[in-house]
């Protein structure tokens, strides 16, 4: 696969699809702006409208809309298939609890995955304070993930959430916001409340991370010149 | 546009879609910014790896159950509060009033009891309820106006006392008395009080014994 050298299984998927130009490649909000289409969708209005006045249908199809987004978001973050299930009903109740205080500053969408990445976290600090309490000297703070889709590639798949474990809190959050949900850095700016040039350089600070976890050195005449 | 392999990175970071155009075109012949572009694509869709969108309607079924109960729970806490009268119809004005108003009231209540408590008997924790109260009280009355009977049978022989032993009686009778009026009037301050209620209920037995002991002690 020519110069890119990316040690894994995956070097000549990367090599075609890299050459056939991919629709998710930068310029991130510009040239993939026709595939990256805004989360929230046309009735959001209407959505969060539904929800303020407690009509369970309009919970509903937050979930037919965002559910499946939601819980790989929460599997990401989380490494763990009943954590993330966890994570999206508690997301749920809290958008129950909280409807009140939306005040439409964000999309409704965005206003509940603002939610879900905290209750992630808050999900994921209790799980560390259980492990601490029964003295489990794993010192990891996600476990190995569990199996999922059988068609995705198992490999590939762990190398990258491996390397994913390695990147800041917000780096993780910005790559899996953006390159696996499909947010627009506008959208995750709101979600976790930095500036959309924030949200830019984390996430080009994360692929350069993770560029140097999971490829061999380079030599020196690929650096730049 | 021209570009070089120094603009890469800027590009990379947060491009137009002209710069990557021209990068792209740069790319062409430059095998250094070709592999940074592909390595760069690659993390893109190696990231297609971790999205697994499939429908779950069984977590929806879940989620449903908690949000049905969680609407549930919330009525009822609501419930509890309107029955109270704390209504969101009523203004917030008004609602802000109402709480003074019961700041107020608490906070008089509790200066109240603060300077009182040393007037409470130490007994008032044994309280009787109203329906006993009431019982008592009746019961009372009765008692006494049998004693009184009794008083007025034993009266000839205690106003003009024959013996020492009978005027012994009398001051006695009047001391009780003197008990039984203080032990009343702190039992009309404190009805409830069911310590008091025995005290008095023992002053009534000893005048009844000693009315008892003046009818059987001959003149």
């Amino acid at each position: 696969m020519g110069t890119v050298g990316l040690t894994l299984q995956w070097e000549h998927r990367i090599s075609s699809v890299a050459g056939e130009g991919g629709p998710r490649v930068e310029p991130s909000e510009i040239a993939a702006g026709q595939n990256r289409a805004t989360s929230a969708p046309p009735d959001d209005a209407a959505l969060a409208a539904g929800c303020l006045a407690g009509d369970l249908r309009a919970y509903e199809r937050l979930y037919q809309l965002q559910g499946a987004r939601m819980k790989n978001l929460a599997r990401n973050l989380l490494g763990s298939q009943s954590d993330a299930e966890d994570a999206v009903q508690e997301t749920f109740l809290k958008i129950q609890r909280g409807i009140a205080s939306f005040r439409g500053q964000s999309s409704f969408v965005t206003w509940a995955f603002r939610i879900l990445v905290n209750t992630c976290y808050d999900l994921r600090r209790s799980r560390v304070r259980r492990k601490e309490q029964t003295h489990d000297d794993s010192n990891e703070m996600l476990p190995w993930p569990e199996p999922r889709a059988p068609g995705a590639h198992p490999s590939l798949r762990m190398a990258l959430e491996r390397a994913l474990g390695q990147l800041t809190r917000h780096q993780r959050d910005v790559f899996l916001l953006y390159e696996v949900e499909g947010f627009r850095h506008a959208e995750i700016a709101a979600m976790l409340e930095i500036s959309e040039t924030a949200s830019k350089n984390t996430l080009f600070q994360a692929k350069k991370n993770l560029r140097g976890m999971l490829e061999p050195p380079r030599s020196a005449e690929a650096s730049v010149r | 546009m021209n570009i070089s392999c120094n603009d890469r990175e800027r590009i990379l970071l947060d491009g137009s879609a002209e710069e990557w155009a021209a990068l792209e075109q740069h790319a062409a012949a430059c095998s250094a910014c070709a592999e940074e572009l592909r390595a760069w694509k690659a993390l893109s869709t190696a990231a297609e790896e971790l999205r697994d969108h499939g429908e779950d309607p069984a977590l929806w079924a879940k989620i449903e159950d908690s949000l049905r109960q969680q609407v549930q729970q919330h009525s009822a806490r609501r419930g509890f509060w309107e029955r109270l009268g704390f209504s969101s119809e009523i203004p917030l004005g008004w609602q802000t009033a109402l709480t003074g108003a019961l700041v107020l009231v608490l906070t008089l209540s509790g200066v109240y009891v603060v300077f009182h408590r040393h007037t409470v008997d130490p007994g008032q924790s044994k309280l009787l309820k109203n329906s006993a109260l009431a019982e008592v009280e009746r019961t009372e009355r009765e008692y006494m106006k049998a004693i009184d009977k009794l008083a007025a049978d034993a009266k000839p022989q205690l106003d003009s006392p024959a013996s020492p032993l009978m005027a012994s009686y009398k001051e006695k009778l009047m001391v009780v008395d003197g008990a039984i009026d203080e032990l009343r009037e702190q039992a009309g301050r404190n009805p409830s009080n069911a310590h008091l209620r025995y005290q008095l209920l023992a002053m009534y037995q000893e005048k009844q014994q000693t009315l008892q002991e003046v009818l059987e002690t001959k003149p």
